[in-house]
């Protein structure tokens, strides 16, 4: 008999409950990976946004402190021509002046203005009277465009009571200048512009946000600056208005976009740029994690499997154990009674005709008498002898149980090689055990000690086993009622037997 | 065994997970280097100069130009406050007269020739470099020759039955029939009035402004030639007077002629040339005893220079190059400056049919005149305008005699040092 064999059916069980534990480890783990997985991408997605919206917006605010910064510059520059008192005492348009004394009044303003204004990219840096007369320097592109309106138009550019300035510029659509006006007196206006292109320092993002697009807009959402100059004067993209329309200072991010807008005084500065550049390595985080949660559930997955093995390993041997206790006759170290019953029982019944089998039943002649005559010790030792000879005997494929005090039996299964001439295969095999027995089975040298064998074969003489065990047990008679120590094969007609 | 590998392998992932944390995060940002580049000009050279330049920056993205520009006025009071205080431009457009002004030995502005390997100098010929030379040391690159020029409205003149005038008198002809319309027969700004008057006054007194020595030749009396001159102009309503100088006023043909530099030919003329005008090149005023071009002076229009203190000279030279020789700066600049010296870039320009039209003109009429002196670049200082427009006033307004008007005048260049 197989130990192995015995196992299986035992350790079934075992691993059963090894798989299911396996698979319910590996199923929690996946289900909390994935749940971590998912709160880890929502709260990435999460603090990026807000970590970008707020990087973002702090450009926004920025470009919007720029701006702020080189109008007040421009405004300040302008305030100091007031320095020059006949900045704002002189009116060209007089009819009582001088023109002589006017022309010096003129130079010491245009001095003045040319002094204030030496290191900066003006166009105009002048004073524009009502009779349009020009003090300073207003450029032909200036005087170009506004023409003989230039004192009219440039006085309804100024818009704050308070100070009496302004700023504008798309005047005739024309974008390429912005004009800073300041009343002087009733009579003059002080005119400062300065090319949109200067715009371009101000407004001079990082290169980690270059996609970011800044532009500059009127009340109305028409745009005053754009580095696409093919876009200034035209209205503000309705995907870009409609995120920020009615806003002063926010900035939104949606699926789309991420927009902000900074009032700079009547206008407003708006940064904008499609949410997939600037959320561009989200997706890739995405990923990232997905693929550290994936390695992290086949870490988990090696580690439980791992730790089964660890675990189940001490119980399998303990229930191997057990069971072995449970199926093994201890003393000899074959199948108890029930488990060879139980087995051979079944074997017999799902066996067809055409398989040879054969039952073998053994029994120690008088052995009453060994354990009367050399003890109880020697009676053990007798069964040792009898277990490890049957052991030896037969092969793995054959079942070998102890039914009795000293009653033993062996279903020898065939094997197709051995179909044919199954009998006498049987009787040979007999023969050497009865040999087997005579020789190995004295518990010490110069004891007497003997058996008898008794064989019936599956299907001639029983198709069950308590019809095979009864003609195996009549054999077994016959070898005790013919003189013990011998064998004999079971035959319904005619008596065979030879002594040991 | 197993144990200890699984131990180990653990421990290995608990590392290196922790050691993701840890990593320093570092954002490297394209360096650029940034270079200055200043000019004067009106609004069509600012804007065509913005857009080469960023012709430029695309051609070479590791090089951002940073721009400063203003009108001339402007720019030669703030380039004299820069070349004072070391904080000029890395690339600069210069005047001709800057370089005896702030480079006396040389030493005023960078040796080009030291970066010939960036500098396609084979463009020019030695006798063109040497405008560029100070005390054999190569400070700057002309971009095109230059000249007052007379600019006459054909139009106009015609309609008052006159052919386009040849001689001063012409002028004063031409007044006499325009001036009841409100009609200037010529007009300029300051200096090219300054420069108008000079002519004359050579032509009259037989003598050069300038000795030998840079010095003003001229005595008062010449001088009082000049103020007298001027007085008659404007009281003959030849020329308004240079305050009121509009030049707007081309536009619409109120100014029937124009004195300007070659390189402002287009610049001056193409609003009245689009309103219709035809817009001719007059020959140099003169009278019946005078060669044309006499008393008239050319000069390089302007000319690149590179900032002696600049930290990037090879970035430097290389806007330069592209300035002077590339065709993509050839192409927007067009001949706004005057026909380009640069061999490279007039071939380019003759390529794309750009050698033509008014300016073209004019540079031939300045090109093919021989008697036309080369500039001493002192004329056109600043002070001796002020100066002169202010005596001119005297005069006009009946504020001091021709005499005494031209006392104060010669004693003012006098004590500025300009005399012999």
């Amino acid at each position: 008999m197989s130990k192995k064999k015995n196992d299986k059916t035992s350790l079934r069980h075992i691993r059963h409950l090894q798989f299911f534990m396996i698979a319910g480890y590996a199923l929690i783990v996946i289900i909390a990976l994935v749940i971590v997985t998912r709160l880890a991408v929502r709260k990435t997605d999460e603090v990026l946004k807000n970590k970008v919206t707020s990087l973002t917006s702090s450009l926004g605010v920025q470009m919007k402190l720029n701006m702020d910064s080189y109008l007040s510059r421009m405004e300040t520059i302008g305030t100091l021509a007031f320095g020059e008192e006949n900045a704002y005492t002189y009116d060209a348009t007089d009819p009582n002046n001088d023109e002589y004394e006017a022309l010096g009044k003129e130079k010491l303003i245009t001095d003045k203005l040319f002094s204030l204004c030496i290191m900066e990219n003006f166009v105009d840096y002048g004073i524009v009277y009502r009779n349009n007369r020009m003090v300073g320097k207003i450029s032909n592109a200036t005087q170009s465009l506004f023409g003989d309106k230039m004192f009219d138009e440039m006085s309804a550019m100024i818009k704050r009571p308070r100070t009496n300035d302004g700023w504008a510029t798309g005047y005739k659509n024309d974008f390429r200048r912005i004009y800073y006006v300041k009343k002087v007196h009733d009579n003059a206006v002080l005119v400062i512009s300065f090319y949109a292109h200067e715009l371009d320092s101000v407004f001079d993002n990082p290169e980690t946000l270059k996609d970011m697009e800044i532009r500059l807009v009127n009340q109305d959402y028409n745009i005053l600056y754009s580095e696409d100059t093919d876009e200034v004067g035209n209205p503000l993209p309705d995907k870009i208005k409609s995120r920020v329309m009615g806003q002063t200072s926010a900035s939104v991010m949606d699926d789309e976009y991420m927009v902000s807008v900074n009032s700079c005084d009547e206008w407003y500065v708006i940064c904008s740029i499609p949410t997939e550049i600037i959320l561009g390595e989200k997706n890739e985080m995405t990923r990232y994690i997905y693929i550290t949660g994936g390695v992290a559930a086949l870490a988990a997955a090696l580690v439980g499997l791992y730790l089964s093995y660890l675990i189940t390993k001490p119980v399998k041997r303990i229930v191997s154990n057990l069971d072995d206790k449970a199926r093994i006759d201890l003393l000899t170290g074959i199948l108890n009674k029930l488990t060879f019953e139980e087995y051979a029982a079944n074997i017999i019944s799902g066996s067809l005709t055409n398989e040879k089998r054969a039952l073998i039943t053994i029994d120690i002649d008088n052995f009453k008498n060994v354990n009367d005559t050399f003890g109880h010790a020697a009676g053990d030792k007798v069964l040792q002898n009898m277990g490890r000879i049957l052991r030896d005997s037969f092969s793995d494929d054959d079942y070998v149980g102890r039914i009795g005090g000293d009653e033993f039996c062996v279903l020898v299964n065939a094997r197709m090689s051995e179909a044919e001439g199954f009998e006498e295969f049987i009787d040979k095999k007999c023969s050497e055990l009865c040999e087997a027995l005579r020789n190995g089975l004295a518990a010490y040298e110069g004891m007497e000690v003997s058996a008898s064998v008794g064989a019936a074969l599956f299907p001639e003489d029983g198709v069950t086993f308590v019809d095979l065990y009864a003609a195996s047990d009549k054999a077994l008679y016959t070898a005790k009622e013919t003189g013990k120590n011998k064998y004999s094969i079971y035959n319904s007609t005619r008596d065979k037997g030879g002594s040991v | 065994m197993i144990k200890r590998i699984a131990a180990a392998l653990t421990a290995a992932v608990t590392l290196m997970l922790c050691a993701c944390g840890d990593e320093a995060t570092v954002h490297e940002q394209n360096e650029t280097t940034e270079i200055t580049l200043s000019w004067w000009g009106n609004d069509t050279r600012n804007e065509y100069t913005m857009a080469a330049v960023e012709r430029f920056e695309k051609k070479y993205p590791d090089i951002k130009v940073k721009c400063s520009y203003s009108e001339w006025s402007g720019y030669e009071a703030r380039s004299r406050v820069q070349m004072m205080s070391n904080t000029e431009a890395d690339v600069m457009q210069i005047n001709v007269g800057w370089l005896s002004q702030y480079s006396a030995d040389g030493a005023g502005y960078y040796d080009i020739e030291k970066l010939s390997e960036y500098v396609d100098l084979s463009n020019f010929s030695s006798e063109i470099l040497e405008y560029g030379r100070r005390n054999g040391v190569l400070n700057a690159i002309p971009i095109a020759m230059n000249a007052e020029t007379v600019y006459i409205n054909k139009t106009v003149y015609e309609k008052y039955g006159l052919d386009v005038p040849k001689t001063w008198d012409d002028f004063f002809a031409a007044a006499k029939v325009m001036s009841k319309d409100g009609v200037y027969p010529i007009s300029g700004a300051n200096k090219s009035m300054w420069l108008f008057i000079i002519a004359y006054a050579e032509q009259q007194t037989g003598k050069q402004f300038f000795d030998e020595n840079g010095k003003i030749a001229f005595d008062a009396n010449d001088l009082k030639l000049m103020l007298e001159f001027y007085n008659r102009l404007v009281k003959e309503k030849v020329i308004p007077k240079i305050e009121d100088y509009n030049r707007l006023c081309i536009d619409n043909g109120e100014y029937a002629g124009t004195v300007a530099w070659v390189s402002d030919a287009i610049n001056y003329n193409k609003a009245a040339m689009d309103n219709g005008y035809e817009i001719v090149c007059a020959p140099y005023p003169t009278d019946s005893t005078h060669k044309e071009g006499d008393g008239w002076y050319a000069k390089p229009a302007t000319l690149y220079a590179i900032s002696r203190n600049t930290e990037h000279p090879k970035e430097a030279a290389q806007l330069l190059d592209f300035m002077l020789n590339s065709p993509e700066w050839a192409e927007l600049q067009g001949v706004e400056k005057g026909i380009p010296i640069s061999a490279a870039g007039r071939k380019h320009l003759d390529d794309i049919g750009q050698l033509s039209g008014l300016q073209y003109e004019a540079s031939l009429v300045m090109e093919q005149n021989d008697n036309i002196s080369p500039m001493n670049s002192t004329i056109e200082n600043t002070t001796l305008i002020d100066a002169f427009v202010a005596a001119c006033d005297l005069l006009l307004f009946d504020k001091a005699s021709a005499d005494d008007a031209a006392k104060e005048l010669y004693n003012n260049y006098k004590e500025g040092g300009f005399t012999a």
